[in-house]
């Protein structure tokens, strides 16, 4: 029986102010434009990413293969190999003694290589290290391997069936997870409507899409010290995960994050058979070993989107508000649990979110197959019911004619006013919600009353808008390693070392938390140091996943940069006679509050304060629980509790151009997101997160991007025939904010931009019912499925 | 011979390498494993990503799809190469200035792509600088910003404001 | 990417001795654009490699008012797109270059490297046979000239000798009043074709009526395809939309284009009807401009 994470839900409400009380105008730093702290080194080449790190005496790293998407290995003879000149060291499945790693404790199904049968293609099951890349690959292609091939089941389809062939054999049909969940009473809901739908929509298989593949460079100083320099989005995950592997306490297990190139919410903050292999090849070989993939590697055996098929039925009352959503998701999981629980879990949770719902009710499963292993991405989880809610509720409105704009309208969730808390049917808690806002200032940006009156079709060529909601979870709350810590050491010239695990994988999160503390302690953001994260010094952090670094991190970094201050203030205090609360830093000057003619220099307070008690040390620590109290955790089981610290909102507006007699669709520039992040901290990064978190995972899931399966080969595994969106293809997108200020994020902040992944491709596909009059229900609308939709339309019409 | 190592002379950034590739070594490898400038990165090893752009004889070009032993003789540039010392070079500054930088992996090449273009065409349309950023992926920004920084860049090095 | 025995001649001569001794055993590498990608994949490994990409002798392009163009085997793309004689009489060929994958592939691949890999996807071999060109393929022992049209054998094989190089590609200058065009289906700018058409008409100056029409579709078969029955509807008679119209169904019968990621043999076959009319459109406006 599939397990599934048990957590309890808190029955307490608590409303805390965070961050500081100082008005929004009169931040010196945060709100405005803050230049990444990271671009320099960016921009000259010098920063340095995984794959660039050279250790002395290292080695290089391949992996072998499986040729069989479902197979049990019968034997391996790895001689040939280990004689091959150049050869230091080789390995198998066996090498890792039954070691099994997964996700969370309850789902570790999945080995560091393979050793008694593999579930995907390509899944590795031996590797070697060798003096340079070829001799490496040379070695893997004489280790000979026996294997029994085994029949697969290559969708959820065919994994549900009676009889089935098994992928994990203690997984009984081929169930990874369900859920299923009641809120309400969608029965009676739907028999009061008046008017019910039931629509079929389907996500596509997809690349994370990032451009570094992943790489890996581990040593061992000794036998029981193991050093890693890998692209990860989150080191915390290979910390522990290594530490079980090989035995060591976490004191002995270092990550240190070099650059990285991109995460977006699986491979890199979780582990591949490459990271596992050079480490223990480092191990047997006694010199440090490097693994880089190249991108065929990453597009046929790292994590990928799930597909989903989501089945929605809504009800709604004669002036279009819902009444009952009842949805059945099924999704491939691939070969693996990895996060699928948390992935299919999130498909329900923000269903309530941001229209008004008062009966909710979905089924959801997750099936294994021999494919290669679904995990989270950009947009996690609720991408794809609000892909299929949004355009149904385009459907909707079609059907009762009323105006897409108007539609969402009525049924977006209201502002609350300042002190009340809007609680949706799963007991999911709002400060803020600035949706309505939103779509108001979306719909007119791209004047959707002037243009909606115009015609569509010009020429050969037809334009259409479409309207997109969307919500997401802002500071994840999980469970007890969600918690993250920071410290603050002020040195004795006055510049400041920020320590945080939090780790930047490019959205500028350590910028911006760097600016929360430069704001907080009243100094300037250049006085502020970062580091790369090195688990040895940094406290734990979960890292970059579930839009939780600047919220949680942030608030950790608020919490440390405090406590130096009130360090330093209790010694001015003292100089000035006065209380520490009657003081404050800003500009680089400290002041009584009330006679601010008394002041003194921050170089000079640093000094004071490390000479007077000589010696000090000032440190100041913060943490973040908000990853875990305040409402309580959600419950998987049920689908109640606050998954999200708070939550982000967006509206999105698109204008699409589609070749009537092709199918070709493309975005115009004619392209507005209003994006609710509570309170933008760098403006310019939340456009840039925003309108990419549109492009790349949202535009590109409507209209390109989609892995060809045949019987768990991938048939297009490279950048040509998988298309990733591109530079001319692009809209200048706008990006108007819309403020709300959220009490439960630092200085009123919420996530910025995965709202915006979850809008683009209902927008877009909306856009082409707007141009064309036809709906593309299962993603991506690529020219030919438009075309073959536009001539049954043209023929229908006909008769 | 097979594999037979070749006599390699390559101008860098201005500087003179003197080496020997065995022929089926690629220029990307040779930059970023013999020359240790790993600014040029290796992305998807496939022409079809860019990452690995640089510039040979003034025109950009994937390194990962040149033989090294092509190289020889020609004047390469590389994002190495762009900076004077602590002074940027107007693309790069631009690139910062306007936060066009997200996770970086791509500036490398897009910097070069960017600087090839300018190089040839000071002022380019938009469909030309769009044309130019088409040959770099990048997975996170939406281009939007990197396209307003190489037209930023472009009038500054016209002598704009 | 398996080893290999290297040259690098300078001259002409040298490279063909150097296929002459290695013949069947030996690959010419130009740019190497499309030639490293099968390398890398191990699709290909050949004994001895053959780097004519220095050889400053093929890279020119000359136009003589009644020879017509000159260009050499290794001229690269970016050279043909950006040349100021073919923008001025042999503009398709420019835009046609604009459209062929990223600059940087432009940058250093080459014409002779593309047409002799033999691509039926690719551009260059379907517009240079509405332009009705000629190649001049080279050995020690002799000298040959062959259609462009006849060139391409079948998918990824091309007509070259084991001993032979082509060394020149040769345009004749179009008569007065003919217009030629090039469009292909793409998604993104830049890709390959999911299919093209190159399309030729030369008009009878004073009453408009067709004289000869040439057209050619792209990823449509395993060569780039002559659609000679298509374009015998439009020969001998003033071109209208019906007869365009016919000319694309014509064009799609008798094409068997493959189905991939891209698009299924179905949905090639109703784009070559678009886009046989919508080359020839911009052919016949070219071509009554004079």
């Amino acid at each position: 029986m599939a397990e599934k994470r048990q957590m309890k839900a808190k029955a307490s409400v608590v409303l805390k102010e965070v961050g500081d009380s100082t008005p929004r105008e009169e931040y010196s730093i945060l709100g405005k434009p803050i230049p990444r702290v990271d671009a320099r080194l960016k921009v000259t080449g010098e920063a340095k990413y995984a794959a660039d790190i050279e250790v002395a005496d290292m080695l290089w790293g391949a992996i072998k293969r499986s040729p069989y998407p479902h197979a049990r290995i019968l034997n391996i003879d790895t001689s040939k190999a280990e004689r091959l000149p150049g050869v230091k060291a080789v390995i198998t499945g066996k090498d890792f003694s039954g070691f099994k790693w997964g996700w969370s404790r309850e789902t570790r199904d999945e080995e560091p290589l393979a050793s008694t049968k593999v579930r995907y293609l390509y899944e590795g099951v031996a590797a070697v290290a060798a003096i340079d890349e070829d001799i490496a690959q040379e070695a893997c292609d004489l280790i000979e391997v026996e294997y029994k091939p085994l029949p697969g089941v290559f969708d959820p389809f065919e994994a549900m069936k009676e009889g089935a062939s098994l992928v994990h054999e203690d997984r009984p049909g081929n169930i990874c997870v369900e859920y299923h969940w009641n809120f309400g009473d969608v029965k009676k809901a739907f028999a009061e409507s008046y008017l019910v739908r039931e629509d079929t929509f389907q996500t596509p298989r997809m690349a994370k899409g990032y451009i570094e593949p992943p790489a890996i460079v581990v040593y061992w100083p000794d036998s029981n010290h193991l050093v890693v320099q890998a692209a990860k989005g989150s080191p915390y995950f290979p910390y522990r995960i290594l530490s079980n592997c090989f035995n060591l306490p976490l004191s002995n297990v270092r990550i240190i994050q070099p650059f990285i190139g991109s995460d977006f919410g699986g491979t890199k903050n979780d582990m591949v058979n490459g990271d596992f292999s050079s480490a223990m090849l480092a191990k047997k070989s006694g010199k440090p070993v490097k693994i880089v993939y190249t991108q065929f590697d990453e597009l046929t055996t790292c994590l990928r989107r799930h597909p989903m098929w989501v089945t929605i039925k809504t009800g709604v009352t004669k002036d279009g508000l819902l009444k009952a959503i009842q949805t059945k998701v099924i999704s491939d999981g691939g070969a693996y649990t990895r996060m699928s629980p948390l992935s299919n879990f999130l498909t329900g949770i923000c269903m309530a979110l941001p229209y008004k719902l008062p009966n909710f009710k979905t089924d959801v499963c997750c099936y294994f197959t021999n494919n290669p292993s679904s995990a989270a991405m950009r947009g996690h989880g609720l991408y794809h019911t609000r892909f299929a809610g949004d355009v149904q509720m385009d459907m909707i409105a079609e059907e009762l004619g009323i105006d897409p704009v108007e539609m969402r309208l009525r049924n977006a969730i209201e502002n609350p006013k300042p002190g009340k808390i809007y609680e949706t049917i799963n007991k999911l808690h709002l400060a803020t919600c600035g949706v309505k806002e939103g779509i108001e200032k979306a719909a007119e940006a791209i004047r959707w009353e002037e243009k909606k009156k115009v015609e569509r079709v010009r020429g050969n060529k037809a334009y259409g808008i479409g309207f997109a909601c969307g919500t997401y979870l802002s500071g994840t709350k999980l469970s007890g390693h969600n918690a993250c810590a920071a410290m603050v050491r002020i040195c004795e010239d006055g510049s400041v070392n920020y320590i945080t695990g939090a780790t930047d994988v490019g959205q500028g999160s350590d910028t911006v938390t760097c600016a929360m503390v430069a704001e907080v302690l009243g100094i300037g953001l250049e006085d502020i140091d970062i580091k790369r994260v090195d688990t040895a010094h940094t406290p734990v952090d979960p890292g970059t996943y579930g839009s939780r670094v600047t919220v949680l991190a942030g608030e950790a970094a608020i919490n440390a940069a405090k406590d130096a201050k009130r360090m330093l203030l209790e010694v001015a205090a003292k100089e000035f006679g006065v209380k520490p609360e009657e003081m404050d830093i800003k500009n680089k000057k400290a002041f009584v509050k009330t006679h601010p003619e008394m002041n003194m220099p921050w170089a000079r307070l640093v000094r004071m304060a490390c000479y007077t008690n000589p010696g000090m040390v000032i440190i100041g620590r913060g943490q973040s629980s908000r990853g875990i109290s305040t409402y309580g955790l959600a419950d998987f089981t049920t689908g109640v509790g606050d998954i999200g610290t708070n939550y982000s909102f967006t509206a999105q507006a698109q204008e699409v151009e589609v070749d009537l007699e092709t199918g070709v669709v493309k975005c115009t520039d004619n392209s507005v997101i209003a994006h609710d992040c509570g309170f933008p901290l760098n403006p310019p990064a939340v456009d840039t997160q925003v309108v990419g978190g549109a492009y790349h995972p949202g535009v590109g899931a409507a209209l390109y991007c989609e892995f060809k399966m045949d019987k768990g080969l991938t048939l297009n595994p490279n950048l040509v025939d998988y298309k990733l969106p591109r530079a001319y293809e692009a809209p200048m997108t706008k990006v108007i904010h819309v403020i709300t200020n959220d009490p439960f994020g630092p200085f009123g902040a919420k996530e910025a931009s995965e709202g915006s992944t979850c809008t683009a491709a209902p927008a877009v596909i909306n856009a082409i019912h707007d141009a064309t009059g036809v709906w593309i229900k299962d993603l991506p609308a690529k020219p030919e499925k438009v075309f073959w939709a536009l001539k049954e339309k043209r023929e229908k019409e006909k008769k | 011979m097979k594999g037979e190592p070749q006599e390699l002379k390559l101008t860098v950034n201005g500087k003179v390498y003197e080496l020997k590739v065995r022929p089926k070594t690629l220029l990307n490898d040779v930059l970023r494993k013999d020359l240790k400038l790993t600014g040029t990165k290796r992305g998807c090893l496939e022409s079809t990503c860019g990452v690995c752009t640089v510039i040979l004889d003034g025109k950009a070009v994937r390194s990962c799809s040149i033989l090294a032993v092509q190289a020889n003789g020609h004047d390469i540039t590389t994002i190495e190469g762009l900076a004077k010392g602590d002074k940027l070079h107007p693309i790069q500054e631009a690139f910062v200035n306007h936060g066009a930088i997200e996770c970086g992996f791509c500036i490398p090449g897009r910097v070069m792509m960017a600087k090839a273009l300018l190089d040839e065409n000071p002022n380019p349309t938009r469909e030309e600088v769009r044309l130019a950023m088409q040959g770099v992926l990048c997975a996170d920004s939406g281009y939007v910003k990197q396209i307003e920084a190489v037209e930023i860049a472009a009038e500054k090095m016209r002598g704009g404001e | 990417m398996k080893d290999f025995e290297y040259f690098a001649p300078k001259t002409v001569e040298e490279s063909l001795s150097l296929l002459s001794q290695y013949k069947g055993e030996a690959k010419i590498i130009a740019g190497g654009q499309s030639m490293l990608v099968v390398m890398r994949q191990g699709l290909l490994a050949p004994e001895y490699v053959i780097d004519i990409k220095g050889i400053t002798a093929l890279d020119y392009l000359t136009y003589d008012e009644r020879e017509g163009l000159r260009i050499g085997a290794l001229t690269t793309h970016r050279a043909i797109e950006k040349s100021p004689i073919i923008q001025k009489h042999f503009r398709v060929l420019s835009e046609m270059e604009t459209n062929l994958a990223t600059i940087q592939t432009r940058n250093w691949g080459t014409i002779g490297g593309n047409l002799c890999h033999g691509d039926p996807a690719g551009d260059p071999a379907s517009v240079l046979i509405a332009l009705n060109a000629k190649l001049k393929l080279k050995s020690l022992s002799k000298e040959r000239i062959v259609e462009m049209e006849e060139f391409s054998m079948d998918l990824l094989e091309v007509n070259l000798e084991p001993d032979e190089m082509l060394v020149e590609i040769q345009v004749p200058v179009p008569r007065t009043h003919t217009g030629i065009a090039h469009e292909k289906l793409m998604v993104m700018q830049g890709d390959a074709g999911i299919v093209g058409t190159a399309v030729s008409i030369a008009l009878k100056p004073g009453d408009g009526v067709c004289e000869d029409a040439r057209i050619v579709l792209s990823n449509a078969a395993s060569v780039p395809l002559r659609a000679i029955e298509a374009e015998k509807r439009l020969i001998g008679k003033v071109i209208n939309d019906t007869l365009l119209d016919e000319a694309g169904q014509i064009a799609s019968a008798g094409a068997d284009p493959p189905s991939d990621v891209h698009g299924s043999t179905e949905y090639r076959k109703e784009m070559i009807k678009v886009f046989v009319r919508r080359a020839a459109i911009k052919a016949l406006e070219r071509a009554k401009k004079g």
